[in-house]
């Protein structure tokens, strides 16, 4: 099955065209941050791939901020079933 | 198939979609965006967040309290099984996690094959098809693409196509994932500042 997987995917990618990848690559312009000012411009697929790496970079960067201050705050709560509750209470809006 | 080491089976009625072919592109997918941003989606992965925090919690040595790196561990964890094993970086980020064998890899048909080379080292469909797509052949466009391929988890050797599609789910499924802890963050810290039964009361009043 693998290998027929990997012809087909050859056969596949053969046929994807270039309409396709430029779909992909508008669609992911669009989810740029600054993406309604671009939007009238048609930007190069470079640019827009590196938007995304910086893009996706600056997202890693955030999840890593928002993870130290989500240890301390962790480590910083004593009662566990007071916060869970609370936690709880919240997240079942 | 794909086995995802999922233990909550919670129904998500965003996703009509049965896992049974994971690779295939046929019928269309929802767009990543609209997928990530639904209120569903938000709530599976924050209670999937809150119960892996916990456990990291009580699995860590109490002096030591849970580090940044576990915490971000987990939040990755949570958001890999919250997209249920459609997505290769999904798989990637739980395979990777579970164990790092290579057969493990294999049999998740995902794709992600770390010793099947000779098939991947050269795409040839992409230059043998070649004539008309004028975009891909440049070299800073591939070169861009690989730094693309190296960022996005499970997806370093992937045709365009299929990289521009785990890049746009892995994007949306990040922003959620900020969104969320920092909705996270701002509770617990909240939360910390004053008397908890009081802060419950008031917290459940801005929530609704």
């Amino acid at each position: 099955m693998s290998s027929r997987r990997s012809h087909s995917r050859h056969s596949n990618a053969s046929r994807i065209t270039e309409e396709q990848i430029n779909e992909l690559v508008s669609k992911l312009q669009m989810m740029l941050p600054d993406a309604p000012i671009r939007r009238n411009s048609r930007v190069s697929a470079k640019k827009v791939l590196q938007e995304t790496c910086s893009y996706i970079r600056s997202l890693h960067q955030e999840v890593d901020d928002l993870s130290e201050r989500l240890s301390e705050l962790l480590a910083s709560t004593e009662t566990d079933s007071a916060e869970a509750a609370i936690l709880r209470s919240l997240l079942m809006q | 198939m794909a086995s995802i080491p999922s233990s909550s089976s919670s129904p998500s009625p965003s996703q009509p979609k049965a896992r049974k072919k994971p690779g295939q592109t046929t019928s269309p997918p929802p767009p990543p965006q609209t997928k990530w941003r639904t209120g569903t989606q938000e709530r599976l992965y924050s209670r999937r967040l809150v119960d892996a925090l916990q456990a990291t919690r009580d699995r860590a040595q109490p002096p030591e309290s849970v580090g940044s790196r576990a915490v971000k561990e987990a939040a990755d964890s949570a958001l890999a099984m919250t997209a249920r094993g459609q997505s290769r970086w999904s798989r990637a980020i739980l395979f990777n996690r579970n164990s790092c064998r290579k057969r493990v890899l294999v049999k998740a048909g995902g794709k992600i094959r770390r010793h099947r080379r000779k098939h991947q080292a050269i795409p040839p469909a992409m230059e043998g098809a070649g004539a008309t797509s004028g975009v891909l052949k440049e070299r800073k466009v591939k070169e861009r693409l690989k730094k693309l391929g190296r960022i996005v988890p499970g997806c370093k050797k992937l045709p365009a196509a299929t990289l521009l599609e785990e890049a746009a789910d892995y994007v949306a499924a990040l922003e959620m994932q900020v969104r969320t802890m920092r909705v996270l963050a701002e509770a617990l810290s909240a939360a910390a500042v004053s008397v908890p039964e009081e802060e419950e009361m008031e917290i459940a009043e801005q929530g609704s």
